[in-house]
């Protein structure tokens, strides 16, 4: 027995040896957490990350990139196992979308202490540990739904606003600013409902959505979701309705596959959309120029555009429409 | 003819009791062997570091798997675990906010967990109902009372010492461990024992086994049940502290399908779902196991689906070993 395990104990410190002569290179190991893998967000993320790797190989800096979300998704302990995992198996930075802005700043000063630097995306984290913020100016976004929704009821109507989930940083900045511009800009617009949430899943957007359509679907001229799967939960309740069609003026966020072909058939109005590819791929980006000692930008901005059915066919709005995930995923 | 059969029989179940016990260790030896065999993740899988963040992910399910144990070993089951931890993780924090101290916060998850276990058992008990029905109805119960007492909403509560139980502190030493994890070690010896040597341990057995015949033994069945599910509430309140403790908020969402888990851990451990066997030791392996799993396809970058393909089968195999020897049991007598 105890030869054995001497054996073994020479196993191991000849694959460290091993391991060690390997990093002597340039070659990092990136670990990228999102916060769910079924939506297709997060297939733009992923396939902006693997762009990186692709690139930055291509430079002579080899990437090792790990793909890997919670495994029961919006789970907050499960995120933070994954982030505990990664700091332990001593990957060379973490990109993180946090789930919560409170339960991850714990997970992410650990990985800071065992010298594993984040770099948190899409979702704010109320910490300033990590290396850079790189995400979309949700704000922003908000106000630019805020203003198109104006723009379509010409100033006057009642409108409701169906939130995502509580505890979201990005989606609550995007509800903020719609709200603002409206009760700064659109006096005359009236917020019936907006103290509803959507939840996580399509199923439950879909069940909130039917809902309050139930309730105010006879008074209602616009409606805004801030981000997939309540808009694509929302406009399938408005079409069960007969309400679709411009009916009732819906302006959702992201692009999902179903919100553009929805906008083609003309049932949603406009849509926000956050550019997922780049973030992904500036995620990683960021993440390597920092291990390589370079300077970054505390907070980088991924941008955000208004798609509606007159500019949904120019090119550069096309790309985000239909990111070439096929590229660079199989 | 007939002694020898006997005799056949008394070294089979002697075997079987080998590998029951055996059994668990021997899984948790193999998956972590499974993951050493990758040169690029054995420095990192087996450090101290590591284990500490394994030990400290096993916690909340290990907490739950104390009380599981009980209850499965009775013959019962509990599928409100999951709802009573996030309403325990919601009560504690709500109760932080309104200034209460951290000794007030562990007596109050105690008795959330608690007295939730007393109405199931008293209903399971008094009643005479299925304890799957009874905790499937106190699933909705709990978790709905979570959601509305948070107002559908995280409750984020102020620092305080609740947050130090289960923070790795130093991330790149084995200790200082937790104290959470230290807290769960105690209280897998306690009940270990309680198990074994005292009276209410050996009337779960005996509730397990035969209950008609626990009955007829003299043995009041249904006030042991209420007990029962009293006693593991404890454990599931105090899951829920730790829970409020590793979130540093109250969450109302938290821990669905938690309870899934724990049974799995629990029959891992060579536990039988039909009552009248367990061990707290296997328990704690099997939840151990557990997490050793999930660490370990992390750290291998397998995809999500394939972790759970893989729990699946280990489960199926758990519990189709404890089949067989049921059945080689039987045949052998």
């Amino acid at each position: 027995m105890p030869a054995l395990s001497q054996r073994l104990l020479v196993v191991i410190l000849c694959f460290r040896a091993f391991f060690n002569a390997h990093t002597a290179e340039q070659s990092y190991t990136i670990a990228v957490i999102p916060k769910g893998t079924t939506h297709e967000f997060w297939k733009s993320v992923n396939a902006g990350a693997v762009k990186a790797q692709r690139e930055l190989t291509s430079q002579g800096t080899k990437i090792d990139l790990i793909w890997k979300g919670p495994l029961r998704e919006d789970d907050r302990d499960q995120q933070i196992q994954v982030v505990e995992n990664f700091m332990a198996r001593h990957a060379s930075a973490i990109v993180l979308a946090p789930l919560d802005s409170q339960a991850l700043v714990r997970p992410v000063r650990n990985a800071v202490q065992a010298k594993v630097p984040v770099v948190i995306i899409d979702s704010d984290l109320k910490s300033d540990e990590y290396v850079s913020f790189v995400a979309t100016d949700n704000y922003k976004g908000g106000q630019l739904a805020g203003d198109q929704m104006g723009k379509l009821l010409n100033g006057s109507g009642n409108v409701i606003l169906l939130r995502y989930a509580v505890g979201s940083a990005s989606t609550e900045a995007r509800e903020a600013g719609f709200v603002d511009v409206l009760k700064t800009k659109y006096p005359a617009i009236k917020l019936i409902s907006s103290d509803q949430h959507a939840g996580a899943t399509r199923e439950m957007a879909y069940q909130t959505s039917q809902n309050l359509l139930n309730r105010f679907g006879r008074e209602v001229n616009g409606i805004f979701c801030p981000c997939e799967p309540p808009t694509i939960a929302m406009t399938k309740a408005l079409r069960d309705l007969g309400l679709a069609g411009g009916k009732v003026k819906m302006v959702g966020f992201d692009a999902g596959s179903q919100s553009v072909l929805d906008m083609k058939n003309g049932d949603v109005q406009a849509l926000v959309v956050q550019n997922p590819l780049l973030m992904g791929y500036l995620g990683v980006v960021t993440a390597v120029k920092h291990l390589k000692g370079e300077k970054v930008e505390k907070r980088i901005d991924t941008g955000v555009v208004l798609v509606t059915p007159e500019n949904m066919n120019e090119p550069e709005i096309k790309d985000l429409l239909y990111p070439p995930l096929s590229r660079y995923l199989n | 003819m007939q002694s020898s059969s006997k005799s056949n029989g008394q070294a089979l179940a002697r075997t079987w009791r080998l590998i029951n016990l055996a059994g668990p260790f021997l899984g948790l030896v193999l998956v972590v062997g499974l993951f050493s065999l990758s040169p690029s993740v054995r420095p990192y899988f087996l450090t101290g570091a590591n284990f500490k963040i394994i030990l400290t992910q096993t916690v909340i399910v290990a907490m739950g798997a104390l009380g599981m144990t009980l209850i499965i070993v009775s013959g019962g089951i509990d599928l409100s675990v999951g709802s009573v931890v996030a309403l325990t993780s919601v009560v504690g924090a709500t109760a932080l906010l309104k200034g209460s101290g951290a000794w007030g916060v562990v007596g109050l998850s105690i008795a959330v967990g608690a007295g939730i276990g007393l109405v199931n058992g008293l209903v399971i008990g008094g009643l005479r109902m299925m304890p799957f029905i009874v905790t499937l109805g106190m699933m909705g119960i709990a978790r709905g009372t979570a959601k509305w007492l948070s107002g559908n909403q995280t409750v984020n509560a102020p620092d305080s010492p609740i947050n130090g139980i289960m923070d790795l502190k130093d991330p790149t030493l084995l200790f200082p461990l937790p104290f959470g994890v230290w807290i769960t070690l105690g209280l897998a010896v306690l009940m270990a024992v309680v198990m074994r040597g005292t009276v209410f341990g050996r009337y779960i057995f005996a509730l397990g086994s035969n209950e008609n015949a626990a009955r007829l033994c003299g043995i009041r069945v249904n006030l042991q049940k209420v007990k029962i599910y009293c006693a593991a509430g404890i454990f599931f309140g105090l899951a829920g502290l730790m829970q409020l403790s590793r979130l540093t908020q109250g969450d109302p969402t938290v821990a669905i399908g938690l309870e899934l888990d724990i049974i799995a851990a629990v029959v891992i451990g060579g536990a039988s779902l039909s009552g009248g066997s367990g061990s707290i030791l296997g328990s704690m392996i099997g939840a151990l196991t557990m997490a050793v799993l999930r660490n370990g396809s992390n750290q291998m970058g397998w995809p999500t689906y394939m972790q759970e393909i893989i729990i699946g089968v280990v489960i199926i195999i758990a519990v189709g070993l404890d089949k067989l020897r049921q059945h080689t049991l039987k045949s052998g007598r």
